[in-house]
């Protein structure tokens, strides 16, 4: 083989990652809007106790020790749920917005259950403990805002 | 379960970036090497020596490193210091997923297995690029998949 083709060889392989990191860092962190009021809708409710909930949502992180961007995202979500939960009539009464964290490395039947392929991975759930968006990777702000306050309006109406 | 492991022993996320780089000019000047009949033992050579040292990360810590040491002498006193500090765990997991595809791609080249070398050496490429140029850690997420496939079960013990 010569040396040309064997470049011309690492050359291909560098051009296929690069196409793969774009795809990657495109889709990271975007919301992907679960349709509500499905029959099979993904419920929640028996991960955790009733009170780690939120009463009008619940901000669901699956981490693994494995995970560098887990403990930023962890912040990321306490810090929103805490600031849509100030707004809250009852300030002593249970949050309304809550973050919980699930380590896939203790409960790994999880993983397949809501089919998970990175973390962080973070499933927004309303009132009900049903699922009604998920983000891969760390979430954008923007779009975890926007689709955190779309099913607290909801519980408003 | 509600908490993070806290980065007490946290690492400049920097550091194991400019790693992947040098690792990525290694394994890419390897795959040249070992696909030509001249340079072909030198790149064998070569390839148990980046082996060797994903061995260093993933066995003795990510913090250990000798690249470790060469981005805190040289590269980090160029920097300004680092927005956040990050866990070792996951860089010195994906370092063992590394020395396990380079350790597979050497034995089966010593074997005589042809293109073993230089086929290993890309798919190591392909990872050690994404994470030098793209912050995306291929073999931190091959642990999640790990765990789907049901590799471990109830409490592991990662690093």
């Amino acid at each position: 083989m010569t040396v040309a083709l064997s470049l011309a060889i690492v050359a291909g392989v560098l051009a296929v990652a690069t196409v793969l990191g774009l795809l990657l860092r495109s889709r990271t962190g975007r919301a992907r809007v679960v349709p509500s009021k499905v029959s099979d809708a993904t419920t929640v409710a028996d991960l955790a106790d009733r009170e780690a909930f939120g009463t009008a949502a619940t901000l669901l992180q699956f981490s693994t020790p494995t995970c560098a961007r887990c403990p930023a995202t962890a912040k990321q979500l306490e810090a929103v749920a805490a600031s849509k939960s100030t707004t809250t009539t009852t300030p002593h009464g249970p949050a309304r917005v809550r973050r919980l964290e699930i380590d896939l490395a203790e409960r790994p039947e999880l993983a397949r259950r809501f089919d998970v392929m990175q973390t962080p991975t973070v499933l927004l759930v309303d009132g009900t403990q049903t699922v009604r968006a998920r983000f891969g990777g760390p979430p954008r702000q923007p779009e975890l805002i926007a689709a955190l306050d779309a099913v607290l309006t909801e519980e408003h109406s | 379960m509600t908490t993070s492991p806290a980065p007490s022993r946290g690492i400049d996320p920097r550091s194991p970036r400019f790693g992947a780089a040098i690792t990525t000019v290694l394994l890419a000047l390897d795959i040249v090497l070992t696909l030509n009949d001249g340079t072909r033992t030198i790149g064998i050579v070569l390839l148990a020596v980046i082996a060797a040292l994903f061995a260093w990360g993933g066995l003795a810590g990510i913090a250990r490193h000798p690249y470790g040491a060469v981005f805190r002498r040289l590269v980090r006193p160029r920097l300004g210091p680092p927005a956040e500090l990050e866990a070792p765990e996951p860089p010195t997991f994906a370092q063992r997923v590394g020395l396990v595809v380079t350790g597979v791609a050497l034995v089966l080249a010593l074997l005589g297995v042809p293109y073993a070398a230089p086929v290993g050496a890309a798919i190591a490429l392909v990872a050690a690029f994404l994470n030098a140029a793209f912050d995306v850690c291929i073999g931190c997420l091959m642990y999640v998949w790990l765990v789907r496939v049901g590799v471990f079960r109830g409490r592991s013990s990662v690093a």
